[in-house]
């Protein structure tokens, strides 16, 4: 329903994988509204995908895991044939902003993660540090492309293209902390159901200091492709090891070469 | 839809047999999550493929394509056994308190009257025993052997849990549990809906798989409620209006019905067509005023020509002696007989049944027109891949058409919504509307019967054609002229209930009369969710000033029977309509709005049937009064129910009627079950040509069930021979666990599953070396439909697999 | 698709050529530097001339660096700069983010730079007019040392900067910025040895270098060893299994090092290195290896997480 869209707020999705019916309106809708040609077709031999996975021509990927058992009854409820639309998810502490040199990658007024087209200049560290493997490289333009969480609809007051196209409401989008009330409504409703294999993923500030695109998954995160509370670090984990690292291989080599050259001998 | 999309969500059970509405129409399907979400109602999902629909629904069944018969009559059965029933409305808003003439009977899978030489039915022991008033005898109590309740009873006793899973492939305990869920909607405080789709048109039987549905929504007390209903989804963005506007052979614009050689006149006509009164409280509505509708009908063609002294033109309207459905139309075409067809807006070859064959019709015919955006399979059949282009003698002219967005006018929703769009781009190109082309047509026929005269010119010089352009017709001034007017005042008609029998109103389509009027086009109205409390008064999702619904802006069908016999609601929290003590209130009521249902005179809830009641029993299919499950013509096993008539004795077999060789495969030959369906990802054909969509879903491909394609060595990817009798398909394999094996007639079966998108037009096509020239779903399809309908038995056929 | 529970669900940045070129010359030209400032501060008067070749070494090296660094950037070559520069609308100023080593190593070569030509200039005055010292007595060395500094920064940041990601096997060891270190410094001990091929006098820090040279390799060994009882902790050794003929190369290029100084270090008491009075055929042979395996290594680590 409407949301009145106000710079300043934190604004985000709430992906609820649960009722997703894996409709592609949202890859779709995403395509249309950002002019985004799409790859040459191929059939990829993985249920009902052929899109593979988010790139830049790919903002919106809806990732099918087609394990239905045999008895297959109640396999429903989005327990078995998993369905999920993946995207950005505009983490808190964003790994891919974190590494970028150039500062092309911001936080908007709407607390989204954003690619300044005209500053990136196509160095790939954001490709080598996101998580997700949500960033990548268009070859004509030599820029970095992702989800901008439709920066330039929110601007006009229009909510994304993918969740207005979302027929389900899988997707939905609004202010942050309302999402996360919605969640929380919709986890428990779950669970009283019987369904306690259902959790959130990024809700809460356990995955990257909380996402703003969060889901509801109905299997283990890494069943989906998502790195666990525990897997989730930022690139920046490894500065002090790494320089440490090289600091203590400085010291000896620079030792190694005293006893090399040292002077020595009479002549 | 009896009800409509919004209405879903006001359910507490939802049984989905025949559709996919996650994959067809998964815009319509957010009203089945809300009913899920917001008041936990639980989805039932039967099919024979484990599909995006059943990955959200509560349970899955997965049942044999063709077999829903037994399902539903299963379910009749443990309702019945049980006594599970809503009593009151069973007894006072059914017929089954009616008496069926002696001489009715059924022995061995046959109805009384069988001739199997004409392969039909003689219908005349299927009708109520008269009572000295000529009106249908009845035993309120229920108990007459020879009611249809009782009759009904002794018909589904055979349907016990073994037999239903014996034919359905449904594990008994599995349908049990669907039963007891089943079994508690017939309290008054709860209500179910069925939706369907094509998954039960397509079949020999299909419309007795709808009627079983509709049987059992009837005991349970669910027609006529919110929540409830037997609702159909429909096609196209504009199926529905199609339909409504007569795109059958067999009925003019508002169900009214084709005239019959030897009607000579307006009262054989009504005579023979309208529903007659069987119960002294039935205001059959319809029967009551066939004669204004058909009069307003004529009148709104013929205009001044149509006069009293002329049987308002009733002579002009043809009097077809032979069935003109889809596959008739080829079948004709094969004979020979054929000359030219027009195709407007579809793509027979695709469409199918029986591809090959149909090709071989098309290129029987001295021409082709097909009016389209783009190319299709029709357009380009004659030299599709493997095609001798100079063997085929057909002129085929290609008349470049507007796609609907390159125009305005109304879509008219599965709800029976009819929605007022505006063009979104303007005509690309040389195209031209079809009502534009069809105009010019018809002023050039016109033209030449004016200066070369013609057997029988009168239905074309006096047809009214009074638009500002002739040759560019508005389709709001179509709008308007459908809605019809009052001749003496000038007026547009506000209801159908005014139009008159005397030549002084017209309507187009009288169902349509109250969709446009002197304050506007009723089509147009926007007043939804933005103000949810003064648009939706009643807080049911009707939304009365959201476009316009037919009949006369109802949004649920039949919802007296949303009421007792009192006028209260069944569930308070759910009304439909109120009696308030001087009037009905709520939807639009289908009833006079001031009947007190106290009165003794007071009408019986379903106005529009002879009866006044719903149908447990009826006359009005060609294949039996009560639903009976049917073997699928091209089948592995033999009904259980009765080998001996094994698949429908009526459905009609071309190939047979003309004398040309059998089609039909066997399961010696054939041993795999085939269905065919549609995939979220694409239109039909159309979409072949938007690259978008042919990204998501690329190559053609078949869905087999994995424990097959071990025992064949196939793995996703590859290439695989899937042949019928009629034809083969040459794609790629998508191995999968969401097909099963099953158990059927204790014989271990197996089902493959067959999208229908692709054929050797399009992005695809175009790309892959053979042009595509095993692609088409269709080539597959036996060239057999519904006994009724004559829709193509696209849906239960067998199959041969192989690895290529 | 069934995903595996591993830790990495990242994509590979597609580095490659340009990068494996960069990473190559940044070793070289950081290690360059730091063994000329070596010689020059704790060597021999006799191995100023080979410490010039370092420095000139060092230049040439770093002339290629930022030609690869701008060519890998494709389409927006000519954006190169923003990464000093920070262009953003209303936000614009320097960019300089010291937990991103890649935004911290641009400016490091920068300056770095600005010491490598600096010492490459003097090193050329310093030959031509003899007796002369342009940077003069402490001040000199101090530039050199820290010039060292960067120059050791050089030829390391370009492990860190791979560890600093979520990369499998990257991002799983703090190792790759010492690896990088040490096979630099011995790519660096090598390539000079080779080249005082060309400069005779200063053959006499060959036998030196080739001493350093074992050290630096043997500090290499250590680090691999440390390098893959790390990946092999984390689960992710897997990837590095099909590049097994660029590691083995690599170890190639440490062992023929090793070799070589062997015998270094054993004609030292017979009156020291001096004792070999120009580069041989062995050498020729084994500083190819060296810098071969130097390639290699690079090679094998950028590959192995892509
Ligand atoms: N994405 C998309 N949406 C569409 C269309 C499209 O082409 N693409 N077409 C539109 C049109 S014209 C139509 S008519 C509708 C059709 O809408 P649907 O009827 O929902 O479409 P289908 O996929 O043909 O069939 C529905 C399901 O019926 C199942 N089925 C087959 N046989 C049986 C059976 O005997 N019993 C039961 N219980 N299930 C059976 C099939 O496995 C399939 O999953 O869709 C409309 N919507
Ligand atoms: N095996 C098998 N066969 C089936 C089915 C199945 O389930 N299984 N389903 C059947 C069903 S339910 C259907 S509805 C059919 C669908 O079959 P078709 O109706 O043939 O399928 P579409 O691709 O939707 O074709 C519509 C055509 O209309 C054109 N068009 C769009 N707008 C306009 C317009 O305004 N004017 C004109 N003149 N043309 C326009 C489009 O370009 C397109 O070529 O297929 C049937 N065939
Ligand atoms: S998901 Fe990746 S691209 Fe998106 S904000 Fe997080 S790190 Fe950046
Ligand atoms: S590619 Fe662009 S956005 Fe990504 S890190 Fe480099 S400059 Fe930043
Ligand atoms: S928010 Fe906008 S850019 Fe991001 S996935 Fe949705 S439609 Fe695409
Ligand atoms: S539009 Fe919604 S329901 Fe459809 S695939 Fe995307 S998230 Fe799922
Ligand atoms: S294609 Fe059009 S009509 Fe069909 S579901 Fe989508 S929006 Fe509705
Ligand atoms: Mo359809």
């Amino acid at each position: 329903m409407a949301v009145t869209i106000k710079p300043g707020e934190s604004y985000g999705f709430f992906t609820d994988t649960s009722i997703c019916i894996g409709c592609k309106a949202c890859e779709v809708a995403c395509k249309e509204w950002n002019q985004l040609q799409g790859d040459s077709p191929k059939f990829l031999a993985d249920s009902y995908d052929n899109t593979g996975q988010l790139d830049d021509q790919n903002w919106r990927h809806v990732k099918f895991i087609d394990d239905v058992p045999a008895q297959s009854a109640d396999a429903g409820n989005g327990k078995a044939f998993l369905m999920m639309s993946d995207v950005c998810k505009h983490c808190k502490h964003a790994s891919c902003m974190e590494v970028c040199p150039t500062g092309a990658i911001i936080r908007t007024e709407f607390d989204t993660v954003f690619i300044q087209q005209d500053v990136c200049n196509g160095c790939r560290n954001c490709i080598a540090a996101c998580p997700y493997s949500v960033i990548a490289l268009n070859p004509a333009t030599g820029t970095a492309h992702k989800c901008t969480l439709c920066y330039d609809r929110l601007q006009g007051g229009l909510q994304p293209a993918c969740a207005k196209a979302c027929p389900t409401q899988s997707i939905q989008f609004g202010p942050l902390a309302e999402l996360q009330q919605a969640a929380d409504v919709r986890l428990a409703a779950l669970h009283s159901q019987g369904v306690t294999q259902a959790q959130l993923y990024g809700r809460d500030d356990k995955i990257y200091g909380g996402l703003n695109a969060f889901f509801l998954l109905m299997d283990k995160p890494e069943t989906y492709g998502l790195p666990n509370a525990e897997n989730a670090k930022l690139p920046s984990r490894n500065d002090v090891g790494g320089y440490v690292g090289a600091l203590v291989t400085a010291v000896l080599g620079v030792i190694a070469g005293i006893v090399a050259f040292r002077r020595r001998g009479t002549s | 839809m009896t009800n409509h999309w919004r209405d879903i969500k006001n359910a507490d059970l939802i049984l989905i047999n025949g559709a996919n509405p996650a994959e067809a129409h998964p815009v319509g399907f957010q009203w089945f999550m809300r009913a899920k979400l917001d008041r936990g109602a639980k989805i039932i999902h039967a099919d024979p493929r484990f599909t995006r629909t059943s990955a959200v629904a509560d349970l899955y069944l997965r049942i044999r394509t063709g077999s829903d018969v037994a399902y539903f009559g299963g379910l009749i059965n443990h309702v019945l056994q049980n006594n599970l029933f809503q009593d009151v409305y069973v007894r006072n808003y059914t017929n089954a308190s009616f008496i069926v003439k002696q001489g009715f009977g059924f022995t061995d899978g046959l109805f009384s009257g069988y001739s199997s030489t004409k392969r039909a039915y003689d219908i005349s022991s299927w009708s109520y025993e008269a009572g000295s008033d000529g009106f249908a005898r009845r035993d309120m109590t229920l108990q007459d052997p020879r009611s249809v309740f009782q009759l009904m009873k002794t018909h589904y006793a055979r349907y016990t849990p073994d037999v239903v899973s014996s034919i359905t492939g449904i594990p008994v305990d599995e349908f049990k549990k669907v039963a007891d869920l089943v079994g508690q909607m017939g309290k008054p405080d709860k209500v179910m809906t069925i939706v369907y789709a094509v998954g039960l048109t397509h079949h020999t039987t299909g419309g007795q798989l709808i009627r079983s549905g509709a049987v059992l929504q009837l005991l349970l007390g669910n027609m006529g409620r919110p929540g409830g209903g037997m609702n159909a989804e429909r096609g196209h963005a504009n199926i529905q209006g199609n339909t409504d506007h007569a795109i059958s052979w067999e009925i003019l614009p508002g169900y009214l019905r084709i005239p019959a050689p030897g009607q000579k006149n307006l009262d054989d006509y009504v005579a023979q067509s309208a529903p007659k009164k069987s119960d002294p409280n039935s205001w059959n509505f319809f029967g009551t005023n066939y004669r204004k509708f058909m009069v307003s009908t004529l009148k709104g063609w013929y205009g001044d020509t149509a006069t009293k002294d002329n049987e308002f033109a009733f002579d002009y309207i043809p009097k077809p002696g032979q069935n003109s459905s889809w596959m008739s139309i080829y079948d004709q075409a094969l004979k020979g007989k054929m000359e030219g067809v027009m195709l407007s807006g579809m793509t027979a070859a695709s469409i199918g049944p029986d591809s090959n064959q149909v090709q071989q019709a098309l290129s029987n015919l001295k021409w082709l027109v097909v009016m389209d955006a783009l190319p299709t399979t029709s357009s380009e059949f004659w030299h599709a891949p493997g095609v001798d282009a100079s063997q085929v003698k057909t002129e085929v002219f290609m008349l470049p058409a507007t796609h609907w967005i390159e125009k305005d006018g109304s879509f008219v929703n599965s709800g029976r919504w009819s929605q007022w769009k505006d063009q979104v781009v303007p005509p690309q190109g040389q195209a031209r509307h079809d009502h534009w082309i069809l105009a010019d047509i018809f002023s050039r026929v016109k033209a030449l019967y004016n200066q070369q005269g013609g057997k029988f010119p009168d239905p074309i010089m006096h047809l009214t054609f009074n638009y500002k352009d002739p040759l560019k017709p508005e389709l709001d001034e179509i709008a308007k002229e459908i809605n019809g007017k009052d001749l003496a005042t000038g007026k547009q008609m506000t209801t159908f209930a005014n139009l008159k029998d005397d030549g002084t109103t017209t309507a187009g389509d009288w169902i349509y009369t109250g969709s446009y009027l002197d304050s506007g086009n009723l089509m147009k109205r926007r007043d939804g969710i933005q103000d949810p409390k003064t648009n939706d008064p009643t807080g049911m999702g009707f939304y009365p000033n959201w476009a316009w619904s037919w009949p006369l802006n109802r949004r649920v069908m039949y919802n007296r029977a949303s009421a007792d016999l009192d006028g209260k609601p069944w569930d308070p929290k759910r009304p439909g309509i109120t009696w308030n003590g001087t009037r009905w209130v709520g939807d639009v009521p289908d009833y006079p709005a001031t009947m007190n249902p106290h009165d003794p005179n007071a009408y019986l809830p379903f106005i529009m049937n002879g009866e006044g009641v719903g149908r447990l029993f009826s006359n009005g299919m060609i294949d039996g009064p009560f639903p009976e499950h049917y073997e699928p013509v091209e089948s592995p096993v033999a009904n259980p129910l009765h080998a001996s008539v094994s698949a429908s004795p009526v459905a009609f077999l071309y190939d047979q009627a003309a004398g040309r060789p059998n089609r039909f495969g066997t399961a010696a030959e054939f041993p795999y079950i085939a269905t065919s369906y549609r995939l979220t990802e694409h239109e039909h054909y159309v979409t072949q040509h938007v690259p978008h969509l042919v990204q998501l879903q690329p190559e053609p491909f078949v869905e087999i069930p994995w424990e097959l394609a071990q025992t064949k060595g196939i793995k996703t990817g590859d290439k695989v021979r899937v042949s019928s009798k009629r034809g083969k398909l040459e794609v790629l394999a998508v191995v999968t666990k969401r097909l099963g094996s099953m158990t059927v007639a204790g014989q271990k079966v197996f089902q493959i599953g067959i999208p229908i998108h692709w054929g050797y037009v399009g992005i695809a096509a175009d790309s892959d070396p053979s042009h595509g020239r095993y692609w088409l779903a269709n080539a597959l399809t036996p060239f057999v439909g519904d006994a009724n309908a004559r829709t193509p038995e696209f849906k239960a056929f067998l199959v041969n697999l192989e690895k290529m | 698709m069934i995903y595996l529970a591993a830790e990495h669900f990242v994509r590979a940045p597609q580095w490659t050529w340009y990068i494996l070129g960069y990473f190559f010359f940044a070793g070289l030209t950081g290690g360059c530097y730091a063994l000329a400032t070596l010689l020059r501060l704790v060597g021999d008067a006799r191995d100023e001339p080979a410490a010039r070749l370092g420095f000139y070494a060092s230049f040439v090296t770093l002339l290629v660096c930022p030609v690869l660094l701008t060519a890998d950037l494709g389409a927006s070559w000519w954006k190169f700069w923003h990464m000093l520069v920070d262009v953003t609308p209303g936000d614009q100023g320097l960019n300089f983010k010291y937990w991103s080593p890649m935004s911290v190593g641009v400016w490091a070569l920068l300056v770095f730079g600005l010491f490598a030509a600096v010492s490459a200039l003097e090193s050329f005055v310093l030959d031509r007019r003899a007796g002369a010292r342009p940077l003069g007595g402490i001040a000199g060395l101090v530039f050199n040392v820290i010039g060292g500094v960067f120059a050791l920064f050089i030829a390391s940041y370009t492990g860190v900067l791979l560890s600093v990601s979520n990369q499998p096997i990257w991002s799983d060891t703090w190792m790759l910025g010492g690896l990088f270190l040490a096979s630099g410094l011995s790519g660096s001990a090598a390539l000079l040895a080779l080249l005082t091929r060309y400069r005779p006098d200063a053959a006499f820090s060959l036998g030196r270098l080739h001493e350093a040279d074992g050290y630096f390799s043997i500090l290499e060994l250590v680090l691999l060893v440390a390098f893959f009882l790390t990946i092999i902790a984390a689960g992710t050794a897997g990837p590095t299994v099909p590049l097994l003929p660029l590691w083995l190369l690599a170890l190639v290029g440490i062992g023929s090092s090793l070799v070589v100084a062997r015998g270094h270090m054993r004609i030292r008491p017979a009156g020291g290195s001096a004792a070999i009075a120009r580069a041989g055929t062995d050498t020729l042979v084994v500083s190819a290896l060296v810098l071969l395996g130097v390639l290699a290594l690079r090679a094998a680590v950028i590959f192995s997480a892509q």
